[in-house]
């Protein structure tokens, strides 16, 4: 670990050389507080009201033909996406002391990332699942 | 082998946990990309999958993670922006330990009679 990293809002202020570092450990603390309201209340729609075990085709399609899960699941991905990647970020940064190594792992990194958040957000906005609302119906377990 | 104190089994925790917590959200992501092959696509194969027991125990190792992280990082904001958190650190951490349990027990009573095929 080159430098310690600093512990509090004047630490980082003072120690981070570079904006942009601030700006992602501010962005660390407002996003993982919003984080821990939207993931509770997801795992509790998802896993305390249902069983987990019923989830299927029929359940998932219905979920995404609704606006306000989609609204709901697009703030969940983009937040939990650059909230994981960024952390992610901080362990290539301690742990790859090599720099060719640490160069590397961060552009996988970054590319997996971006790969995932595109087939996230295609998910959610490039299919219009209500249209298919008579065939979610007939299927099996539809809820 | 120096076992350090509060604050260092609070850091290893929270980095395991994120990094868990971020292979997984990935995987998440992933699978559940899946429903745009369609309902005769390989989504409830893929998922049929996951509904075995070993990864439903996997998926209560995942909220575990989540509520621990979630609560240390509230502890980690205390400590950024008050002027008495640090001084508090040791104490929070153990009161981010108790509140883990105490959400994550009900959701066992929950999850596991589902698990052993008795809900």
């Amino acid at each position: 670990m080159a430098v310690a990293r600093p512990k509090t809002l004047r630490q980082a202020k003072a120690s981070y050389a570079t904006n942009s570092e601030l700006a992602w450990w501010i962005f660390m603390r407002v996003s993982g507080l919003a984080l821990i309201f939207l993931i509770f209340g997801h795992i509790f729609m998802n896993n305390i009201q249902i069983n987990v075990s019923n989830v299927d085709y029929a359940y998932v399609a219905t979920r995404f033909s609704k606006g306000w899960v989609k609204v709901y699941d697009s703030f969940l991905l983009g937040f939990a996406m650059l909230h994981g990647a960024n952390g992610l970020r901080y362990n290539v940064e301690d742990y790859f002391k090599n720099p060719q190594r640490r160069f590397w792992a961060k552009l996988i990194l970054f590319s997996v990332v971006a790969i995932v958040f595109v087939l996230g957000v295609m998910t959610l906005w490039a299919f219009s699942f209500e249209e298919m609302g008579d065939a979610i119906d007939a299927l099996p377990h539809g809820n | 082998m120096y076992r350090g104190r509060e604050g260092q089994w609070a850091f290893l925790l929270h980095r395991i946990s994120g990094v868990a917590l971020a292979l997984y959200l990935l995987l998440h992501v992933i699978d559940i990309s899946l429903v745009m092959y369609g309902p005769d696509g390989p989504f409830n194969a893929f998922l049929g999958f996951y509904h075995q027991w070993p990864f439903r125990i996997g998926l209560v190792a995942v909220m575990a993670g989540v509520v621990y992280h979630a609560f240390n990082g509230l502890r980690i904001i205390i400590m950024d922006f008050t002027g008495w958190g640090v001084k508090y650190q040791a104490v929070m951490w153990y009161g981010v330990l108790a509140l883990t349990a105490i959400v994550g027990v009900p959701v066992l009573v929950k999850v596991i009679p589902e698990i052993i095929g008795r809900a």
